[in-house]
């Protein structure tokens, strides 16, 4: 009884020393743990020390005399409008929110031709400024024409966008997660973006690998030419609806008889059938050190792009058919000039696109640091898809320092260059018996230049403040961009960084 | 021939990458705000604007498609 007694008090011992010892074991490796914590923040740099918002804008306008719109020729001129604010917010040591909100307000002669019958257009009271009687030799009040702006409601949009991404580094900063979502919309088209990616950096964070992927789910609201979708309206009767007080010309200038064999009536009567637009991208990057001096990466990006690919606003005119106008006919003869400014051919049918679209761009820049002072940032883009379309785009930039750093010029200049997709022809020279076609000119052959010089201002100090938030960085930024098919351009940016203290 | 290439692509990657590694602290001239390798984030709208004005888009920083009725 008494070998027993011993024996569960033995027992009892050991158990109890068992567990002071795991205890001891438990709490050792804890405070180990918190130590182990404790020593990392104290020596881990932050991946981003404090919020940082950046106030961003710039102002677009364009000139060009090949609106998609109206199928190849037209008044392009557009202005665009774009605020915008990214935030980067240092959630911890190791993770960044970034969120990017936006908005794009644009006024677009060609997109206002989607009715350029609209009163305020062609169609608006008064002559037409020119020397000639034409406006009575009309036989309807309903005009329009592609050189003349109207203001109806696709004149002007607003696209508006957010953005937020979120990346987290690990301890040794050698690898960084991170993922995105997004939305945009604008009056017909929505869009829904995510995406996610990963980077390695190695080699003592000499060489970077990184590789990312990127979803687009939208969909169109689709707005079509003002002729087609009356026509479809009207159940493609000419005496019924929009066309019902609204005489029609033919080639010859002379009305015709709606109810003839001689009448205009589009290739398609179908319009959308799939308002899906997906893009699907894979990324890759490398980058690499290669001296104190010197660095480089490369870039491949996979695209593939499925739904509808077309642009459902935009008009097609098929050179093996009859061409049918409303408005001046006296304005026929010079339809494709500027002094056009009465007379509106109705579309054959919208542009067609395949549904699917691959596209493989491949990028390298390569930097060099020349002195304080000077250093060369250079850029090259070869890209090539499906479609046939192959391009080159080369960019050269010089930031030139002085006054200690503060302040830096960035003379710039870029050359672009791309071939003509299998599916573009100009105005009037598509055949109806193609299965797709195109007169959308940013599809054409051709090559542009673009001119700018940029400023910045830096204080590293911060000492102009707004609230809490110090003014970090000022820059200004002016481009010039000429196309080889008439198309010119200007872009005037400005942003302005400030740091929170 | 494609896969042929990209060895050779590869290849070449790897031997910049086995470079005599340059030290944090030689990485002053690298540091430089100017010296990043991705577009300055003022150059956000020139290249939201050559997206829709060119048929080429993608390995830039930007958008390689989708967000917008552009390509």
């Amino acid at each position: 009884m008494e070998e027993k007694q011993e024996e569960a008090a033995a027992v009892i011992n050991m158990k109890f020393k068992i567990s002071i010892i795991l205890v001891f074991i438990c709490s050792f490796s804890f405070s180990q743990q918190i130590k182990t914590n404790d020593s990392t923040s104290t020596y881990k740099k932050r991946v981003l020390e404090t919020t940082e918002v950046d106030f961003l804008m710039s102002y677009y306008q364009q000139e060009g005399n090949h609106a998609s719109v109206t199928g190849g020729i037209g008044n392009e001129k557009l202005t665009d409008i774009t605020p915008t604010f990214i935030v980067a917010i240092p959630l911890s040591d190791d993770n960044v929110l970034t969120v990017d909100a936006g908005i794009s307000a644009y006024s677009s002669a060609s997109s206002s031709n989607l009715d350029p019958f609209d009163s305020s257009g062609a169609s608006g009271g008064g002559d037409d400024d020119d020397d000639d009687d034409d406006d009575d030799s009309g036989v309807s009040s309903t005009k329009g024409s592609p050189w003349v702006e109207s203001s109806g409601a696709s004149a002007q949009d607003v696209w508006g966008g957010i953005n937020a991404s979120y990346s987290h580094s690990s301890n040794d900063r050698n690898s960084i997660w991170s993922a995105n979502v997004g939305f945009a919309t604008e009056y017909d088209y929505t869009s829904i973006g995510f995406g996610g990616g990963f980077t390695k950096l190695f080699n003592e964070k000499n060489t970077e690998f990184g590789i990312k992927a990127q979803v687009y789910l939208d969909t169109w609201s689709p707005r079509y030419p003002t002729e087609l979708d009356s026509y479809i309206e009207a159940n493609q009767n000419l005496n019924n609806g929009f066309f019902s007080d609204i005489d029609i010309l033919n080639q010859s200038g002379n009305i015709i008889d709606k109810n003839g064999s001689d009448i205009w009536s589009p290739l398609n009567t179908t319009l959308i059938d799939d308002k899906g637009r997906n893009s699907y991208s894979v990324s890759f990057s490398f980058s690499q050190i290669l001296s104190k001096n010197a660095q480089f990466s490369i870039f491949l990006d996979l695209v593939q792009q499925s739904g509808w690919l077309a642009n459902p606003m935009q008009r097609v005119y098929f050179e093996d058919r009859d061409n049918y106008y409303v408005g001046n006919a006296s304005n026929i003869p010079i339809y494709t000039t500027k002094q056009n400014t009465g007379v509106f051919q109705l579309a054959d049918d919208i542009e067609r696109l395949p549904d699917s679209r691959f596209k493989i761009p491949i990028g390298t820049r390569f930097n060099y640091y020349i002195n304080e002072s000077v250093a060369v940032r250079t850029y090259y883009r070869f890209y090539t898809d499906d479609w046939g379309l192959t391009s080159h785009t080369a960019s050269l930039e010089i930031p030139i320092k002085f006054g200690l750093g503060k302040f830096t010029f960035y003379p710039n200049y870029r050359f672009y260059n791309q071939t003509q997709s299998d599916y573009f022809a100009p105005f009037d020279e598509h055949l109806s018996t193609s299965e797709f076609y195109t007169s959308d000119y940013d599809l054409s052959k051709f090559d542009s230049h673009q001119y700018g010089l940029g400023f910045k201002y830096t204080d590293i100090f911060t000492k102009f403040k707004i609230f809490n938030f110090g003014l970090k960085t000022f820059d200004l930024r002016y481009s010039y961009y000429d196309r080889s098919d008439g198309l010119q351009s200007s872009i005037i940016s400005a942003g302005f960084k400030f740091t929170l203290d | 021939m494609i896969i042929r290439r990209l060895s050779i692509c590869v290849l070449i990657l790897t031997m910049l990458s086995s470079c005599v590694a340059v030290k944090e602290y030689e990485k002053v001239n690298i540091n430089d705000p100017d010296m990043k390798l991705v577009g300055l984030s003022i150059k956000k709208f020139e290249v939201n604007f050559q997206v829709y004005r060119e048929g080429a888009s993608g390995a830039n920083g930007g958008k390689t498609g989708g967000g917008c009725g552009c390509n």
